[in-house]
Formats: C-alpha cells, structure tokens, sequence
C-alpha cells in the first residue's frame, strides 16, 4: 500500500522533476524496502513498514517543496534524456503537466478534498454497520418447473418427525426411533428420512418458497438426528442412506421389487433387477443427473460412464436395489469425482408428493423446542469467569430466537466463551448465524455449502450491548458433530475467531438435494456450485479438523485451561 | 577561466553531505544516502526527497553531473552522478571555510585564553 502511495506521490511531482528522478526515488523505496528486512520475518515487518510510512512522508515533503519553492526548476529537466521507464506497466511520470497551480486553488482543492474524503469515510462507517442489509447477488440456480416441486418435497418432511420426536422416549425432538413406531408408518417414514436427509438445506430462497407455497413459515430440521443415526458411517453421501436403517425383509411383508420403477410396485419376495430395469433406472439418473446437477459438462461426462460400465456389463452382477446403488455411486463419484453425488434406494416406495406441512405440525414443532429449551442444554459461568454453552442443535431462530438471545445475554460478562457442540447435530443456518452475530463486531461471512450467498449469509454484528465481540472462544467437537454444527465450527475456525478442542467432526455438509427418480430410487445432487472463501473443500466426508486435538471427553477440561491460561497472560 | 566559487558558499549540510560522498567515487542515489549516513555515523540521513532537490540543485549549479547508467550494477539503468571539477573546487573552499570556522570555534570555546581586544 505504501510503495502504491509513493508511486503516486511521485506522480504529482512537477513533470521535470518526475521525469529526472521518480524513477530512482521509486528505486530507492524498493531497496530501502528490501534493506529492512525481508516481509516473512514478523519482527522486520514493522520496522519496513515504518520506514515505508517515512519514505512516503519525506515523498510528501518533496512534493510540496517541488510545488512552491522550485518553480525555475519546472522550466526544464535537471536531468536529460529519456531515463524514465514506465513503473509497473504504467506509462508513469509524465501525466501531470508542468503548471502550477495558483495558491488559492490549491487551498480549494485542499478543502474539496478533505469534504470528499470525509464523506467517503462517513459512508463507508455506514456501510459497514448496514452491509447486512444490502441485497447480494445470488448465483444461478437451474430454474425449471420441478425446482418447485422439489422444495414443495423438501419443506413438508423437515417437520414431520416432530410428531415421532415429541412421542419418542427420550422426548428429543431430533430423535426418532423407528422400531417404536407401527408398521404401517415405516414406510413412509423412511421416505421422509431418505429426502429429508438431503432437504435439510434451508435457503431463505427454499424457505420463502416453501411459505408462499403452503402459506406457512418454512421450518426444517428436526428430524436430523432420526437421519444421522439411519446414516451409512462409511459413505461420504450428502444425506443418510436408507438402507443401514432399515428393517430386513420379513416373511410376509411387501418387499421392493427390482425394478423400482413406477410401473412396478413392490411385490413378493425374490423379485431381481433385470437388466432392462437397471437400464431404465441408469437412464432415469443420467436425466435427473444432467438436469440437476450444475455443472453440466461433468454431469455429460459421468453419463457417458454409467453407459459404458452398463454396456461393459460390470453392472450385471448387482441385482439387488441396494448393492445396484451402490454400484451407480460409486461409478457416478469416480467419474465425476464429486462424493456429494450419491444414488439411493428405498425399499418401500418413495411417496410422490409428501404430505402439506400443517398449522399441527408447526404447532408441534414449537411446543417440542420449547420443552427442549430449543436445544440448549446448559447455559452456565465456570470457574475463571469462563461462559459455557451446550448446545445440541441449531434450531430455527423463527421459533427459538428469544432462548439464543437469552442464552448469549447469561454469557455477556464472560471473559471467554466455550460452545459445547460435542453432541450437536445441525440445524439451521439461520441460528448458526445468529450465535455467531455475538462473537464480531462487525458483519461477517458465514459460509455455508448448502447456500449461496444471501444477506443471511452474513452474520448480524455487531450486536448492541454486546460484549462478547473480542472474548476468546472455543468450540469442543466430537467424531458426532455434525452438519450444521460443523459450519459453526468450521466458519468460526478459518476465520480465526474460536479454537477448536476436541475431535475431528464427522463431515457432512448436506449441500445435496434429493430427486425422486422411481418409486424406489433418488438421487442426491448439488445443484449449487460452493464458493468456498477459504479454500477448495469444505468438510463434506472429511469434518472439521479441531486446533487442539484430544478425546471428547477430555475436550471441556482442556479448553477451560486452555481459557484460563489465555486470561492470565492478559 | 576559473568560477568564483565563493557565491556557492556556504553549503547546506545536504549539499556538503552530498558532494563530500561523491568525492572519492561516482555514485548512484541510494549510494550517496548511505554514504552519508556512514560519513555522519547515521546522525544525519538523507531522504530520497531531500537528496534529489538538491542533487537537481546542483547539477543545475554544475556542481555535480549525471553520468548516466553502469553496465554492471544491479538495476542497469540506475543513473550515476559524479563530482564536476567545480564542484570539487567549491567543496574544498567550503571544507576551508568549515575549518575556519572550526578553528575559531576552538579559539573561543577555551575559557582559560584571553580574548583579543
């Protein structure tokens, strides 16, 4: 910045002046620069930099000095010849005439230009306090009649365990457990959970949609915890498969038949893919593939595969609907290289549209969080003044913002913040982005794969009262947290505002969305590209790697040490 | 015909600084700033801003004169200057001056002599 300054310093010399010397002044900023100290060394790096800050005040003194004392010297070059190159590519020290301005031009422009700089700096404090409220461009989205469809399919499933929640033993509200439940609910259950794995993303643009569809608030969510504990440990699939969960076939009971198709409902026993099924199916996810997946020359690519490994018949061997999933995964990620892509089967038949979402179903939502106190589980001072936070879900700020708020505001005094998500399982972006308002003091991004950047995507800094903005944080992770709580965690970590403690979390970014492509196959596609600002990846099938690595069990002790120890430096 | 060098004196401290560097060699820019900042043992250093006005002053003056690039150096197109012979001749009646200023200097800072009536 400062060589930027001087360069352009030297640019208001008088034209003689620039023209004889500029470009040895400019020589000399940049070995001075390098005779300081080289800019890795941290302890150099202050002392380049005042030098540079010198440099450029003596460049101003220059300045002024050529101006009004050397007015003979404008007439002519002290120096002859074309010795000035161009600096950086910039024709550069002949743009300014020789003129001199007169004295009261001089102190207009002064006036003029400590007005604009003033009002650029006002507005520029004004943006940054109201960046949250500038609309942001949203990247595309495939727009087709089904995009409806497909969040009309997303949002109803997002509520509906809720009811299994409030019902279940340990009265969690995330937890769903499917051997309680009577038979004839399964099925349509498991549906859910196979979509409702995928349609956990809650874009305002999905939640907008899905209210103006139904007429009612979007919620989404609870039914996380019932999809991670049907999830596949071992696959890296944007949502749970269906299948480790599910019941083996009983003598008796429907069991889906191998083709899957609509035309083919499930029947008896024994019935196998053949090969013109699996055909059908291959050709039904090569169309969903390319219609919904955003990159389209990838999604032609990983067509052209299925086709050769079908014709090449190294499909012949899976007759069963699972392991033929299995299958198309795999060839669909190796050559597309993309693990978010993932085919799944259920063996009951996937519903076409799932049920509305109802007034009931909100209603039990809120009354499940409230009896939950939305989630947050303790909310305490330890010892040192350390505030603690355990907090097993990120629930949706529509019906929990008023316990986040209070939460936070128990902490407010506290010198140090530690976010105990060692057993939390997601949630919505929306809470993620409201607890993190409390830890700046300013907006900033939270990314998230699942969305494209929206004004929710910044945080709501800085939060009035406040006092939390620059207390150190820590965030303990476990092998279970997951999803949601991993966009915290992660977000929190590359921004360098918390120290992660605990374990490497278990890596699900959930930034597909699931496609009914049969009765009793769909597929998981991103159909968004991410922009990840910190990197390439995020921490889909790998989670988030913690700063300090120790058991679970041992994370809380540690990062109440690792708390004091920072506040006894102080 | 030889120049009166006396309407150049007194020098400046940058001046004298600059032309007592190019004395004993031709230099570039940053190479008269750290000899002056050697000469002086780094009490006076001179700013890219201050040494140029007054090179531009001098080469004006014909004290001192570009003498264009060297092959060699690191950056091939950094000009070098070298003291002119008028410029030595003034540097010298300066030195002159500047001992006789000292000399006096001397003469009255020893309490225990006399001054002269």
């Amino acid at each position: 910045m400062f060589r930027r300054t001087y360069v352009w310093i030297l640019r208001l010399h008088p034209r003689n002046f620039q023209r004889s010397f500029a470009y040895e002044m400019l020589l000399i900023f940049d070995q001075v620069s390098k005779d300081q100290g080289t800019r890795e060394v941290p302890g150099n790096r202050a002392k380049a930099r005042l030098t540079e800050a010198k440099l450029v005040g003596d460049g101003i003194v220059s300045l002024i000095r050529q101006w009004a004392f050397r007015p003979g010297f404008q007439q002519k070059p002290a120096v002859a010849g074309p010795t000035t190159p161009a600096l950086d590519g910039v024709p550069g020290f002949y743009m300014i005439g020789s003129f001199k301005p007169r004295p009261t031009a001089v102190i207009h422009g002064l006036i003029l230009s400590i007005g604009v700089l003033s009002a650029a700096l006002l507005a520029m404090k004004f943006s940054w306090n109201h960046t949250g409220h500038l609309p942001f461009p949203t990247l595309d989205r495939e727009e087709n009649a089904s995009t409806v469809e497909q969040q009309r399919a997303i949002l109803p499933t997002e509520i509906a365990p809720v009811s299994h929640a409030a019902q279940s033993s340990r009265g969690n509200p995330g937890e769903v457990e499917g051997g309680e439940r009577p038979q004839s609910a399964a099925a349509f259950e498991k549906s859910q959970r196979l979509q409702s794995g995928v349609a956990w993303k809650q874009a305002k643009n999905v939640a907008d949609e899905g209210a103006r569809i139904s007429g009612k608030p979007a919620i989404a969510g609870t039914r996380l915890r019932a999809a991670n504990e049907r999830r596949d440990d071992h696959r890296s699939t944007a949502f749970p498969t269906i299948r480790s969960g599910s019941p083996e076939p009983q003598a008796g009971q429907p069991e889906p038949q191998g083709a899957a198709g609509a035309t083919n409902p499930p029947g008896a026993d024994g019935v196998k893919l053949n090969a013109a099924e699996r055909r059908r199916v291959i050709e039904r996810t090569i169309a969903t593939l390319k219609r919904y997946y955003f990159d389209r020359e990838v999604a032609e690519k990983t067509a052209q595969a299925l086709l050769t490994h079908e014709s090449n018949g190294h499909d012949d061997a899976a007759t069963d609907g699972g392991a033929f999933a299995d299958v198309l995964t795999k060839q669909i990620t190796d050559a597309s290289h993309d693990m978010r892509l993932t085919l799944e089967y259920s063996r009951e038949r996937l519903p076409e549209h799932p049920p509305e979402q109802t007034a009931e179903d909100l209603a039990r939502y809120r009354k499940a969080m409230e009896q939950e106190n939305c989630m947050f589980r303790k909310v305490e001072i330890l010892p040192n003044n350390i505030g603690y936070l355990k907090l097993d879900f990120f629930p949706d700020t529509s019906v929990c913002q008023k316990t986040a708020t209070a939460a936070m505001a128990s902490l407010n005094h506290a010198d140090a913040v530690i976010f105990d998500l060692r057993d939390n399982s997601g949630g919505m972006e929306n809470m993620v982005g409201l607890i993190a308002s409390y830890l700046f003091d300013h907006p900033e991004y939270m990314y998230s794969p699942r969305e494209s950047p929206t004004e929710h995507s910044w945080t709501r800094s800085p939060v009035e009262g406040n006092r939390l903005a620059d207390k150190p944080v820590y965030v303990l992770t476990s092998a279970s947290t997951w999803s949601g709580a991993e966009q915290f965690s992660y977000d929190l970590k590359m921004l360098r505002r918390a120290t992660l403690v605990g374990e490497r979390t278990r890596g699900g970014a959930h930034a597909s969305v699931f496609h009914r492509i049969d009765d009793h196959f769909g597929m998981g596609i991103p159909e968004l590209k991410p922009i990840n600002p910190f990197g390439k990846t995020d921490w889909e099938g790998t989670g988030v790697e913690p700063d300090v690595k120790v058991k679970a069990a041992a994370a809380l002790e540690t990062a109440e040490k690792l708390a004091k120890n920072h506040l006894s430096k102080k | 015909m030889k120049e009166d060098v006396s309407e150049f004196v007194p020098l400046s401290t940058a001046t004298l600084h600059i032309l007592l560097s190019l004395a004993g060699e031709d230099r570039h820019g940053y190479g008269i700033m750290q000899e002056v900042a050697c000469q002086s043992e780094g009490q006076y250093k001179l700013g890219p801003g201050t040494l140029y006005d007054n090179l531009q002053k001098l080469i004006e003056r014909r004290l001192v004169q570009p003498v264009g690039e060297r092959a060699g150096d690191e950056d091939p197109r950094r000009r070098y200057y070298r003291i002119s012979p008028l410029g030595k001749a003034v540097l010298s009646a300066e030195v002159e001056r500047l001992e006789a200023v000292v000399h006096e200097a001397k003469m009255r800072l020893q309490p225990a002599r006399p001054r002269r009536a």
